[in-house]
């Protein structure tokens, strides 16, 4: 692939020993900020905060109804103010089946996430760095697998769970997920290594660290962004998935959260939205937290140029 | 064989390619890596994708799945398939409505991580708080939301439009073909743009600084930038997210056929994604269902392929 | 080439481990009862039983089974299809089931459920209720015990019949109709005020009329399934619900149905057709509107001929044993206590409609009990076809009503859903 860019004077050679360090390549990139005028900035900010409003509308109108009277959310005008009432988030806990839920649909993301990241980092490395016959096959058979319908594989993989008695395990659901969020995470977590120059790692080489000092010290935080990204994706799609955790779950004290939600929207009965609504607002924050805790732990993270300005 | 370390394609390359020893340990290294995840997708995955090809040359329905034989029909469940006037009204829906979605979720998701780049830190801070927000919404609540917002008698979006003058009284999102993918459009890129901001922004912290500083040195704008250093390095994020969205899009289920159950004639409003639920699970024919998937595994191959090859050829190189 | 080693060693692993400990194909059915004692697993759908009924079940099968017990496991309707597809199939599955009768004929042609043709006398014989044995049949053996019914009945504002000077119901089709079109013009004021509430993709309250008149959806001749909605009965039928959606209804012509208790709290609605538990819904507290209780009538739809009933479809569900379970006997003794008088005397005590025609008149409740009661000795059912799931899942019938709510022409809609239907159906 040629790449159009300018070429960079004295790039090509290994970065002097005081800025070899991860920490403050990283951080020069983190916080390197665009120039520009002070009414472009403000601008930008405006916009900011418009998109900001735009994208969190529906977000917003959740959390507002789940803070409503059932004849408010159905009545001629639309309340805009979240004081109504708690009554929906008392029925959600007294529903009983909400603890158990969150405590399998934790169980089985964590799992995922996890395993997910290892085995893809461990893959994406393989990829990035080396390289090896039926490599170029590798990684167009992964992303083949992400073509396939999922939906369609639910009968065969039901039997296939069920022969090794792991239908209604948490183990067995974060099985089938890591295999579904395995294909996207060795790819982009590939980019992301690949993204980090291998003369980092070198140079430390030669400074005396063994190859996995190097990569642990040098290109594992530098991609740290990346890690967020693909963990936050598997965690999202382990927490939302539905079809799978139906069929495979089938046990009520087995149900993950999502199952759990549409218990609020079962068909003919019409959509209980208080209930809907504050179910929703109560699965999502675990996910919430789950970023937060993640990104702060990696100061380096995807948030430090953020905090940093 | 050598398996030597590669400098990654991305960054203009050194003039001197460092040499390794050879140890038998860096050869056999990548396998070793690449092999657990290989285990479990082959262990997992194997035979149900096996079994799926083997469905859509068998006669296999809810009767088959209970014991009784399977005969091999050859051919027969494609034929079923190809020869349905339908399958070909809704393959050409779903290729423009993929096309609207994916151009409009990398647009406006990637301008979206450019503009988190460029604002104020707490902005910053709330901007991708909300659209993590956005993306962790479960599926069951965002269709909720949306279907509810829309309703024609009382969502707040016709009470906001009758208000603001234009008659929105009791008008129907889902009544029209053009309205209902309206509809079904922004919800769809609505949930798509968190997972790509995200994703470029993470890949925009990875563009060297000193590159474009040298190009700000230069005299290049912003958008020359943009053009000349971030896109290029951005190139494999970009093209992964775009592939991701195509197979995404193409195979959307979830959203048409909950908007489809709220109104509209579905008929008219059916995707590649509903009409397979239709012909194969939903009629318990699990042999046809078979059949769609590698029919929309050869299609969506045929569409990502010209990326594919290129992908394979280079990282054969 | 190690890759495709390494993926050959995968997949044959695989299938290898599937093949060890793979399901077996579904046993005859006609082995030994089981064991004597042991635990079994009832599966009941959606919230329609209550956790007391079901209390009382299990108390009673640990009476009579002495030393077993009964597992509850409560499952939603949605995706209900997917979970007994695999579920009954699997290593595990549950004991004692609970099927729509929309979706039992799949699964009784499918083998999937236990023949219980010998233990129908045991089970109630000839007072089950016959719309429910047919539902639960197949091919000539019976394997879905009757569990419960429901019917739709029309449910209607008193004081809004007594403004606009209606005294009393309605006792046939054209009356029902006039008295809708009456109410519409005298609430004309009321913003989107239907006389009869009929939204575009709600169809089972529209079959009575294509049944009354001599229509019907499908019918089997020979071996071969014809459609049936352009016949003129059915046409006749359709007119009249086209004359309703026009004159009559303001529901959103596209619409599910699902939210026409919200339209009747906010006094849009002179009559609706609902199933049993719809007054329940409008009355509820949580989301309802409990003042308009006292307002509230309910009766079961007429005829066209004065005095008459009109048909109505009755949903309900049917009770079956997997073919699979470990413990038959257990099972069938759970199942005779299910169909039994004392349980089905409490269903009846909820509204609901029992599994045996000589517990009808047990059925306590409001007027829309009583009124169900009534409609359910004149009830008929969609096309008994192990493929009907496959017209459900394509919409052709709400498709098509919404096409005559959108003032498409009638019969140019019904030829299209009669060649659709023919098409799934004959597969």
């Amino acid at each position: 692939m040629t790449t159009e860019s300018i070429s960079p004077p004295g790039r090509t050679a290994a970065p002097a020993p005081e800025s070899s360090s991860a920490a403050s390549v990283r951080a020069s990139r983190a916080s390197w900020r665009p120039g520009g005028t002070r009414a472009g900035a403000i601008a930008a900010n405006v916009t900011g905060v418009l998109v900001i409003v735009l994208m969190a509308f529906p977000v917003y109108w959740m959390v507002n109804t789940s803070f409503q009277r059932g004849i408010d959310i159905t009545g001629p005008h639309p309340k805009f103010l979240p004081l109504g009432t708690l009554d929906n988030y008392r029925k959600v806990f007294h529903q009983g089946a909400f603890l158990d839920a969150m405590r399998n649909s934790l169980a089985v993301t964590l799992m995922t996430v996890v395993a997910a990241l290892f085995l893809a980092l461990l893959a994406a490395v393989a990829l990035a760095r080396f390289r090896f016959r039926g490599r170029g096959s590798f990684i167009v058979a992964v992303l083949v697998i992400q073509m396939v319908p999922l939906s369609a594989l639910i009968i065969p993989l039901f039997k296939v769970m069920d022969s090794w008695q792991l239908i209604n395990s948490v183990f067995g659901l974060a099985l089938v997920y890591l295999v579904f969020v395995l294909p996207f995470t060795i790819w982009t977590l590939r980019g992301f290594v690949a993204g980090v120059p291998v003369e980092l790692e070198e140079a430390a080489m030669v400074d005396g660290c063994s190859r996995f000092r190097a990569f642990r010290s040098i290109t594992f935080p530098l991609m740290a962004p990346g890690l967020i990204a693909t963990g936050t994706f598997a965690f999202i799609q382990a927490w939302n998935e539905f079809l799978f955790a139906l069929v495979l779950m089938n046990r009520p004290a087995k149900q993950t959260l999502p199952v759990w939600l549409q218990t609020f929207n079962e068909g003919a009965k019409g959509t209980d939205w208080g209930g809907v609504m504050a179910g929703s607002t109560l699965i999502s924050i675990p996910v919430i937290i789950f970023f937060l805790v993640v990104q702060s732990r990696m100061s380096e993270g995807l948030m430090a140029g953020a905090v940093k300005g | 064989m050598t398996a030597q370390p590669l400098s990654p394609p991305r960054v203009p390359p050194a003039p001197v390619v460092a040499r390794r020893r050879r140890h038998r340990g860096t050869v056999i290294l990548p396998y070793a890596l690449i092999a657990p995840a290989i285990l479990v997708l082959g262990l997992v995955l194997g035979y149900p994708l096996v079994k799926l090809v083997l469905l859509s040359l068998q006669k296999f329905g809810l009767a088959q799945q209970f014991g009784t034989p399977a005969p091999f029909v050859g051919f027969d469940n494609y034929q079923q398939i190809l020869t349905d006037p339908e399958l070909y009204t809704v393959l050409v829906r779903t290729l423009a409505f993929c096309a609207v979605t994916v151009v409009l979720t990398m647009a406006l998701g990637s301008l979206l991580a450019l503009l988190a780049q460029r604002i104020h830190r707490f902005i910053r801070v709330t901007l991708l708080t909300m659209l993590l927000l956005v993306w962790a919404m479960p599926p069951v609540s965002s269709t909720v939301v949306w279907q509810w917002m829309f309703d024609s008698q009382y969502g707040v979006v016709n009470w906001l439009l009758t208000k603001l003058g234009a008659d929105f009284q009791d008008h129907s999102w889902l009544d029209t073909q053009f309205s209902f993918f309206t509809v079904a459009t922004l919800v769809v890129v609505w949930m798509g743009i968190p997972f790509v901001t995200f994703t470029v922004f993470a890949g925009l912290t990875q563009v060297p600084v000193e590159v474009l500083e040298a190009a700000q040195l230069d005299g290049a704008n912003g958008f020359q930038r943009m053009r000349h250093v971030i896109v290029p390095f951005l190139k494999p994020v970009l093209l992964i997210l775009t592939t991701l969205s195509v197979l995404w899009n193409f195979q959307i289920f979830n959203q048409i056929y909950v908007l489809q159950r709220a109104g509209g004639i579905s008929r008219d409003t059916n995707l590649l994604g509903v009409y397979a639920y239709q012909v194969s699970i939903g009629q318990n024919r699990f042999d046809v269902g078979g059949a769609i998937a590698v029919v929309m595994v050869l299609l969506t191959l045929l569409l990502t392929g010209v990326y594919l090859r290129q992908m394979a050829k280079q990282e054969d190189q | 080439m190690k890759i495709v080693a390494l993926a050959a060693v995968g997949i044959t692993a695989s299938l290898a481990l599937t093949a060890c400990g793979g399901s077996s194909s579904s046993d005859s059915g006609k082995s030994a009862s089981g064991p004597k004692t042991g635990t079994i697993r009832l599966w009941l759908n959606g919230p329609d039983t209550p956790q007391s009924i079901v209390d009382y079940a299990t108390a009673e099968f640990a009476k009579e089974n002495p030393g077993s017990k009964v597992v509850f496991e409560r499952q939603q309707w949605t995706g209900i299809v997917a979970k007994l597809t695999t579920a009954l199939s699997s290593s595990s599955s549950p004991d004692v089931v609970e099927l729509g009768n929309t979706d039992a004929q799949a699964f009784e042609a499918a083998g999937a459920l236990k023949d219980l043709t010998a233990d129908k006398a045991a089970l109630g014989g000839d007072d089950l209720v016959q719309s429910l044995v047919d539902s639960g049949s197949f091919d000539g053996k019976f394997y879905g015990a009757p569990y419960y019914g429901g019917a739709r009945v029309v449910i209607y504002r008193k004081d809004l019949f007594k403004k606009a000077g209606i005294t009393a119901t309605p006792t046939s089709t054209q009356e029902f109709v006039d008295d809708g079109i009456k109410l519409a013009q005298k609430n004309a004021a009321t913003k989107d005020f239907s006389g009869i509430y009929l939204a575009g993709k709600d169809w089972y309250p529209s079959l009575p009329f294509i049944w009354d008149n001599g229509g019907d959806i499908a019918t089997r001749t020979g071996g071969k399934w014809t459609g049936q909605l352009s016949s003129p009965g059915s046409i006749t039928g359709l007119n009249v619900v086209k004359t309703i959606m026009d004159k009559a209804s303001k529901a959103p012509k596209d619409g599910d149905g699902t939210k026409d208790y919200v339209a009747f709290c906010n006094n849009q609605v002179g009559m609706l057709m609902g199933p049993g538990w719809k007054v329940g819904q409008i009355i509820a507290k949580d989301g309802g509107c409990p003042k308009m209780a006292d307002k509230i009538g309910a009766f079961a739809l007429p005829g066209k001929t004065p005095g008459s009933l009109a048909p109505a479809f009755l949903g309900g569900s049917n009770i079956a044993i997997s073919a699979k379970t470990k413990y038959p006997a257990l099972s069938l003794s759970l199942l005779k206590i299910m169909t039994g008088d004392g349980y089905q005397k409490q269903m009846a005590a909820l509204g609901l409609l029992p599994a045996k025609k000589s517990l009808l008149a047990d059925v306590k409740g409001d007027s829309s009990v009583q009124a169900q009661a009534k409609a359910a000795t004149n009830t008929r059912f969609t096309p008994e076809s192990p493929n009907w799931a496959g017209v459900e899942a394509s919409s052709t019938l709400p498709d098509m009503f919404v096409g005559i709510a959108k003032g498409k022409d009638v019969t140019a809609q019904a030829k299209t859903a009669d060649a659709a239907i023919e098409a799934a159906l004959n597969r």
